[in-house]
C-alpha cells in the first residue's frame, strides 16, 4: 500500500517537474509575442500622443500582459525614481527585471539593449523606424522559440514521466 | 536609492533656506526648477547658493564656460569646489556631457515629446518656468526642425507673486468692466508678473473695489504667464480664466472670442502686423484687451511702426510703463490713453 503510494509520489513529482519545465518553453514563445505588442502600444504613445517616456512606458505597463510587465514597469520606475539616468540605462533594468520572470538568452537580452539605446533620444519618426526594427527581430525570436517550443516541451513531458517510471522501477 | 535620498535631504535644506526669507511668500513647490537641474548641478547650488535660492532668477550654462546664476542686477557663479564667488571666470565650468545630461532630465529622456518645444528653442517645465535652449539648427525646407549640439540653457526661474498688481488694479478696472490695458516694460521688469496678477484678480473679482469678477480668455504663446504643463497651469491664473496654451496670438484670440465668450482677453507682447488686427476684431466683439509690449517707455512705443496706430487711434485706455528703477516692477507711471494724461 505504502509503496504504491510512494511510486504515485514520485510519478507525480516527476511529471509535474517536466510540466513546469516545459511551460517556459511556451512562456518564452508568448513573451515575444506580447512584447510585439507592447511596442505597438509605445509606438502609439510615442507618435500620436507624445507621452513622455517615463509615463508612456508606466501606461504600457498597465496595458500589456502580466508576464511582460516587470520589464515596462520597471523601467518607468527606474526612470522616475533617479533623476540624470539614460533612457538606455532604465530599459536595460526592465529587461533585468524581465530575465527574472523568463531564462532570456545573452543574445535576446543584447538585442532589447539595443533598442535601449535607440529609446527616447530623437525625433518621433527614428523613434517608429527604432520600434518597428525591433518588432521584425522580437518576431524572429518569436518563431524560434515556437521551433524550440515544439520541440521540447512533448520531449519534457515524456522525460520526466520517464524518469520517474525507471526510479519506480528501481526501487520497487 | 542614494539619489533619493540626497533629493530628500535637499527638500529639507531648501525648506529651511525658505522659512529663513520672507521677502515674499514662496511655497517650496516654487523650487521646481531646482529639479530640473541634474544631481552635480543641484549639490553646486546647495553648497555655493543657498542664501541666493529664492532668487535667483536666471541660470545660465554654456558648454566649456563658467555656470552664471543671475540674482537681481547681480551675477554670481559657483567654483567647482561649491564655493560662492563673484568672479565668473572662477566658476564651475559646463562640460558637453553635463549639458547632455541636463537635456535628458529637461526632456525626461524624451525628445520626440518636445519637438516643437525645441523647433522654437525653448520649452516650460513644471512650476512654469522657461527653459531656454541654443544649439546647432537642422534645417527642412529652409525652415527651422530641431537644434541638435546644445550649447547653451537659460532657466528663467518664473515667480508668482500674489498681489503685486494691487497698486495698478483700481486704475484698470471701472464699476463691472475692465479697460483695455498696455503694460509697457523693458526685459526683465515683472511685466509678465504683473499681467498674470492682474488677470488673476480681474477673474476672480477684487472685492474691495466691488469688482465682481469675469470670464478671461487667455492667449498664452510662450506658455510664460500660466505655465502650462501638461493641461495644468502652474501658476493661479484665476478661477474664471481659460487658457489657450502655445497658440499664435492673433489666430488664439479670434478663438477665443468665438469659443468662451471671454470678458477680457489677456495676451503678451504683442507688435505684429496681425496681432494688432486681432485687438481691433476682439474689440468690435465687445471684448476687452490687455496685453503687453516691449520697450522702455511711452515716448519711445509711440514711434512703433505698428503699436503707433493702435496709441494714435486711442485704442488702450490705461498705460502703464514698468522699470527697475526702483527695484523689479516699479511702476513708473500710469497713462489715460484717450487724453494721454499721467494718472500717476
Amino acid at each position: 500500500m505504502f509503496k504504491l503510494l510512494g511510486a504515485f509520489c514520485i510519478l507525480g513529482s516527476c511529471g509535474y517537474i517536466g510540466v513546469r519545465i516545459s511551460s517556459i518553453y511556451k512562456k518564452r514563445t508568448e513573451i515575444f509575442r506580447f512584447l510585439q505588442n507592447g511596442l505597438t502600444l509605445l509606438e502609439t504613445e510615442i507618435s500620436y500622443c507624445s507621452t513622455p517616456l517615463p509615463l508612456a512606458l508606466e501606461r504600457v505597463g498597465k496595458k500589456i500582459n502580466k508576464d511582460c510587465q516587470p520589464l515596462f514597469v520597471r523601467a518607468a520606475a527606474v526612470l522616475k525614481e533617479n533623476k540624470g539616468v539614460t533612457a538606455a540605462e532604465a530599459w536595460q533594468a526592465g529587461v533585468e527585471a524581465l530575465g527574472h520572470e523568463v531564462p532570456l538568452t545573452k543574445e535576446e537580452k543584447e538585442l532589447l539593449f539595443i533598442f535601449g539605446h535607440g529609446l527616447g533620444g530623437s525625433a518621433k519618426e527614428e523613434q517608429v523606424k527604432n520600434i518597428a526594427l525591433t518588432q521584425k527581430q522580437l518576431n524572429v525570436l518569436e518563431k524560434a522559440a515556437e521551433e524550440e517550443q515544439a520541440r521540447n516541451q512533448k520531449m519534457w513531458q515524456y522525460l520526466s514521466f520517464s524518469i520517474g517510471a525507471v526510479i519506480v522501477l528501481i526501487l520497487i | 536609492m542614494a539619489k533619493v535620498i540626497i533629493n530628500r535631504e535637499i527638500n529639507k535644506e531648501s525648506n529651511e533656506v525658505l522659512s529663513g526669507i520672507a521677502t515674499f511668500p514662496l511655497k517650496v513647490s516654487s523650487l521646481t526648477w531646482f529639479q530640473a537641474l541634474s544631481p552635480h548641478l543641484q549639490e553646486l547650488v546647495i553648497d555655493g547658493l543657498q542664501s541666493f535660492m529664492s532668487e535667483i532668477e536666471e541660470i545660465r550654462l554654456r558648454v566649456k564656460r563658467p555656470i552664471i546664476f543671475r540674482v537681481g542686477d547681480r551675477e554670481m557663479t559657483v567654483t567647482a569646489q561649491k564655493e560662492f564667488t563673484l568672479q565668473l571666470e572662477q566658476g564651475y565650468i559646463i562640460t558637453r556631457e553635463e549639458m547632455e545630461r541636463t537635456v535628458q532630465i529637461l526632456s525626461q529622456n524624451s525628445l520626440y515629446a518636445w519637438e516643437d518645444e525645441f523647433k522654437n528653442g525653448y520649452l516650460t517645465i513644471p512650476g512654469g518656468h522657461r527653459i531656454g535652449l541654443v544649439g546647432r539648427g537642422i534645417l527642412e525646407q529652409g525652415e527651422i526642425k530641431t537644434l541638435k549640439d546644445l550649447s547653451g540653457i537659460n532657466y528663467r526661474i518664473g515667480r508668482q507673486i500674489l498681489g503685486c498688481a494691487d497698486e495698478v488694479l483700481p486704475y484698470l478696472v471701472k464699476k463691472e468692466q475692465a479697460y483695455h490695458t498696455l503694460i509697457i516694460s523693458p526685459p526683465q521688469c515683472g511685466k509678465t508678473t504683473l499681467l498674470r496678477d492682474v488677470i488673476r484678480q480681474i477673474s476672480e473679482g477684487i472685492p474691495e473695489l466691488l469688482f465682481p469678477g469675469m470670464n478671461v480668455g487667455l492667449v498664452d504663446e510662450r506658455s510664460e504667464i500660466a505655465g502650462m504643463y501638461q493641461g495644468e497651469p502652474q501658476f493661479q491664473v484665476g478661477l474664471r480664466t481659460d487658457v489657450l496654451d502655445a497658440c499664435p496670438k492673433a489666430q488664439g484670440m479670434m478663438m477665443l472670442v468665438r469659443s468662451m465668450s471671454p470678458g477680457l482677453i489677456a495676451t503678451d507682447e504683442i507688435g505684429k502686423k496681425e496681432d494688432i488686427e486681432a485687438l481691433y476684431n476682439a474689440l468690435q466683439a465687445g471684448v476687452k484687451v490687455i496685453t503687453t509690449v516691449h520697450g522702455s517707455g511711452f515716448e519711445e512705443i509711440k514711434e512703433r511702426r505698428n503699436i503707433q496706430s493702435l496709441i494714435n487711434w486711442r485704442f488702450f485706455e490705461r498705460i502703464i510703463v514698468l522699470s527697475r528703477r526702483e527695484g523689479v516692477g516699479t511702476i513708473e507711471t500710469i497713462i489715460d490713453g484717450k487724453t494721454l494724461e499721467r494718472l500717476r
